[in-house]
């Protein structure tokens, strides 16, 4: 059941309308300026979310009193191509310390001409999360699971809700 | 995850799942317990056997779940990232570490 194993997998890609220097910073230098305000692991919701640009360095979200809460580490790091992350928050939305229960996030750019870049991410190891899954249970049946819509998302970041599909 | 890699080709006894890999068998034992409670695997008796498998249910509404955060998030990345940059950005008066007007170049 090969088909099986890659079921733990998620991959998808998606096409910018800017170069690839852009498309690499707006994705791990400028994190808090899009990334879903209500998908955090603080008490409070985070100011920013930092990527320490190196191997071995932490993904964080920090909120405005100063609080840390770690996402995972840098695992490979060649910029403005390639960064792979470990991601340590179980569908729960919590911290799970344990590397043997991280997943793995491996962002990769490809320019398509000076102003596109194909932007294609692959969250693999899925399966690792088990533990926090009776939680995602209860999120997944939940009333307005995953609650607001992009329209709502980009409104509330004050841009204009005109997107397009392009998400493979 | 071993043991989950070891189902995805077919059910398995846990003494089959032992012999093959370098943790005792209650270790093995109780990962299945915990699949097995988050719904991502199954047990069932085939007579005197206790065979475990993978639940494809289970295994596919883990994946949504990811796949739904990643949706969201990639298309609010695909607003952010397809802005004008020479219109002033939000900026939360913070300093981050790597540095806003860090350019990368190819090595």
């Amino acid at each position: 059941m090969p088909e099986l194993a890659e079921s733990t997998v998620v991959r998808k890609s998606i096409r910018v309308s800017a170069p690839i220097e852009r498309a690499f910073s707006v994705f791990v230098e400028q994190m808090e300026t899009w990334w879903p305000p209500d998908h955090h692991m603080g008490a409070e919701p985070f100011q920013s979310i930092i990527i320490e640009p190196r191997i071995g360095g932490r993904w964080y979200e920090r909120d405005a009193n100063g609080v840390e809460g770690l996402w995972g580490f840098v695992r490979a790091w060649d910029p403005p191509h390639r960064v792979t992350l470990s991601w340590h928050i179980g569908p729960n939305w919590k911290y799970d310390p344990d590397l043997a229960t991280a997943s793995d996030v491996e962002l990769r750019f490809t320019p398509e001409g000076p102003s596109a870049t194909l932007v294609e991410l692959t969250h693999s190891g899925l399966e690792r999360h088990g533990e926090g899954y009776q939680q995602l249970r209860e999120i997944l049946d939940g009333p307005d699971a995953w609650g607001r819509t992009l329209e709502e998302f980009a409104k509330a970041a004050g841009l204009k809700a005109t997107t397009r599909e392009t998400s493979a | 995850m071993a043991i989950f890699d070891r189902l995805t080709h077919g059910p398995l006894a846990v003494h089959e799942l032992a012999a093959t890999m370098p943790v005792s068998r209650p270790a093995v034992s109780q990962h299945l317990r915990v699949l097995k409670e988050a719904g991502l695997v199954l047990d069932s008796k085939a007579g005197t056997r206790r065979l475990y498998q993978l639940d494809p249910e289970g295994v596919a509404r883990l994946r949504a779940h990811f796949d739904q955060v990643w949706t969201r998030a990639l298309r609010a990345f695909e607003i952010a990232a397809s802005q004008d940059p020479t219109l002033p950005k939000e900026k939360k008066g913070e300093q981050k570490n790597a540095g806003t007007g860090r350019k990368h170049r190819r090595p």
